[in-house]
């Protein structure tokens, strides 16, 4: 009787909460009704609206992602999967027509392996992604710049794919890789160039910064300068301010995203055009030092069929119709 | 943060589909496809085996084996079985991620239902069994009419716990491109979108209740009141403490 009782009163609670939720859905729909059906509006259809696009969660909602293509190139696809960040799920189901088009990294070297065509990115929805050091006037010494450079000229797409893969998927401590790249690249010699000099090294809050700001530390105490860490900051928001008032001096940047920091309406669109525009944009006592080829972008990415298929070589192609 | 998540849960923008997105309803309904398809090929792969065992006492090393398989990291197995499989289908079938994952969820569900199974038929009492053959009853009616009502209890069991793992695991169907509530945890970790990510676990947590409770509900009107000892106190009184009954009755009279 008495557990008569409590699995009835059980169900009249599930009941209830189902309920609940559906109650006050039907009565708030009418308030945010407009955000449901944004980018239905375009009814003449385009190639996109026959496609599939695939990539990571995160790209449904990211600035460059669904809602950047849309603005930039008035493109809406019919449907969004769900799949990895540019991982074997992506190319396998890009691959076999799960999806027609799919976010890719430029560098992925499945990309040459399997055929498939980047589509152009005319209007700079994805920047060129090249590393660089961004660091105050003040601080980039001679001897600091050399250093520096040195870094850039060995640093590349491939050795940071391996930098990454350590602390991210070995859980390696970035300190120890950074001086264990350094002396792999025959760059931990010690010298005297960076002595007298000292600095702070920042870095935003995610693995790769972290650890290409480790490397150049780690390299500049290598040559002399005192040198202290301010690791995981945060966002560009928290740590332009800071270098430009110098409570950190020093940190690793992407050329395309930190001149989309400081200029909105840039347009340069290759890594030589970006760091070009980059020199005239930052702020007079900070500057970025020579870019290394290692760049990290997000690309869109479809089937050498499909492009053939469509006549597709650039993004914008996907708004035409058909 | 708990306010958060009612309020990703009532925004009527999360029970609708988009483009891009699909609501709860379709993710809701996409788990329960995959949850019940799982069940029924374990139930059917597993039930009759587990009778078969224990009745005949014979190949009792695979439910060894069968308990084995809970050993098996899902994640892992499903994303080996992805690769291997999912290549072979070409299109906008999803067959690929779909036969990985109900593979896995088999895997999950088939060791609580056979040795529930196995061990409810083998545990009947020798005397039930003895008397239903003595009675002139075959192999197969013993198992029937004897073995199969008396192991009933721990068979539902058995099917309970598989049901409420394989709706706890089927959110790994997200991990390989499918929908289904997992969708929501998986996507709102990738999107530092904590309420969408709890949300996703709360629904996940009341369906595995309403399912439970559904079940349960199913057995307390399957199973035998002679097994389940569930007699009402007002009209029936068993046999034994009928007897107990009168025989106070009689010792406070003398």
């Amino acid at each position: 009787m008495n557990r008569k009782a409590i699995t009835v009163g059980a169900a009249a609670a599930a009941l209830a909460l189902a309920l609940t939720a559906c109650g006050s859905d039907s009565g708030k729909s009418t308030t945010s009704g407009s955000t449901g059906s944004t980018g239905s509006g375009g009814s003449t259809a385009t190639i996109a609206s026959k496609l599939i696009l695939g990539g990571p969660p995160e790209f449904k909602t990211r600035t460059d992602g669904v809602p950047g293509l849309q603005k930039n190139y008035g493109v809406v696809f019919s449907g969004y999967k769900v799949l990895d960040t540019g991982g074997p799920v992506t190319v396998t189901a890009l691959k076999n027509g799960q999806v027609d088009a799919a976010d890719l990294f430029t560098t992925d070297p499945s990309i040459a392996a399997n055929g498939f065509v980047i589509l152009q990115d005319p209007k700079n929805n994805f920047a060129a992604q090249n590393v660089l050091p961004l660091i105050s006037k003040a601080k980039a010494t001679d001897g600091v710049t050399k250093v520096l450079n040195g870094i850039s000229a060995k640093l590349d797409t491939a050795g940071l794919g391996a930098i990454l893969t350590k602390v991210q998927n070995d859980k390696q401590d970035p300190d120890a890789v950074a001086k264990q790249w350094l002396k792999d690249q025959g760059l931990d010699a010690a010298g005297t160039d960076a002595a007298g000099v000292t600095l702070t090294v920042g870095s935003a809050n995610f693995p790769e910064s972290v650890v290409l700001a480790q490397i150049y530390a780690e390299a500049l105490k290598d040559h002399g300068a005192t040198v202290s860490t301010k690791l995981n900051i945060g966002a560009r928001e928290v740590y332009v301010p800071g270098l430009k008032d110098g409570s950190i001096d020093l940190i690793p940047e992407y050329n395309g995203s930190i001149l989309q920091y400081l200029d909105k309406n840039a347009t340069a669109t290759s890594s030589d055009d970006v760091y070009a525009a980059l020199q005239k944009a930052l702020p007079p006592n900070l500057v970025v030092l020579d870019q290394s080829k290692a760049q990290d972008s997000d690309a869109i990415v479809v089937t050498k069929a499909t492009a053939d298929k469509y006549g597709l070589t650039s993004i914008a192609d996907l708004a035409k119709t058909q | 943060m708990i306010g958060d998540v009612l309020t990703w849960l009532n925004d009527p923008a999360h029970w609708r589909d988009t483009r891009v997105d699909k609501g709860i309803p379709t993710q809701l309904q996409t788990h329960i496809t995959f949850t019940l398809i799982a069940l029924a090929i374990a139930l059917a792969l597993a039930l009759p085996l587990g009778l078969f065992i224990g009745h005949t006492g014979r190949l009792t090393f695979l439910v060894t084996a069968a308990n084995a398989l809970r050993a098996l990291p899902t994640v892992g197995v499903l994303v080996l079985l992805t690769v291997i499989i999912s290549p072979h289908f070409h299109g906008r079938t999803d067959l690929g991620f779909v036969i990985p994952t109900e593979i896995v969820l088999v895997f999950l569900a088939v060791p609580p239902i056979l040795s529930n199974t196995y061990a409810g038929v083998q545990n009947v009492s020798a005397a039930a069994r003895d008397a239903a053959a003595g009675m002139g009853m075959t192999g197969t009616q013993v198992l029937r009419k004897v073995e199969l009502p008396c192991s009933l209890p721990l068979i539902f069991s058995g099917f309970r716990s598989a049901t409420l793992q394989v709706i706890a695991t089927a959110t790994v169907a997200s991990y390989v491109t499918l929908g289904g509530l997992g969708a929501f945890i998986y996507d709102g970790l990738q999107q530092q979108d904590f309420p969408q990510m709890i949300g996703g676990g709360v629904l996940v947590a009341l369906l595995a209740l309403l399912a439970d409770l559904l079940l349960a509900t199913i057995q307390r009107y399957a199973v035998s009141r002679g097994i389940s000892g569930r007699f009402s106190t007002k009209s029936v009184i068993p046999a034994d403490a009928a007897t107990a009954q009168v025989r106070t009755a009689e010792a406070s009279t003398v």
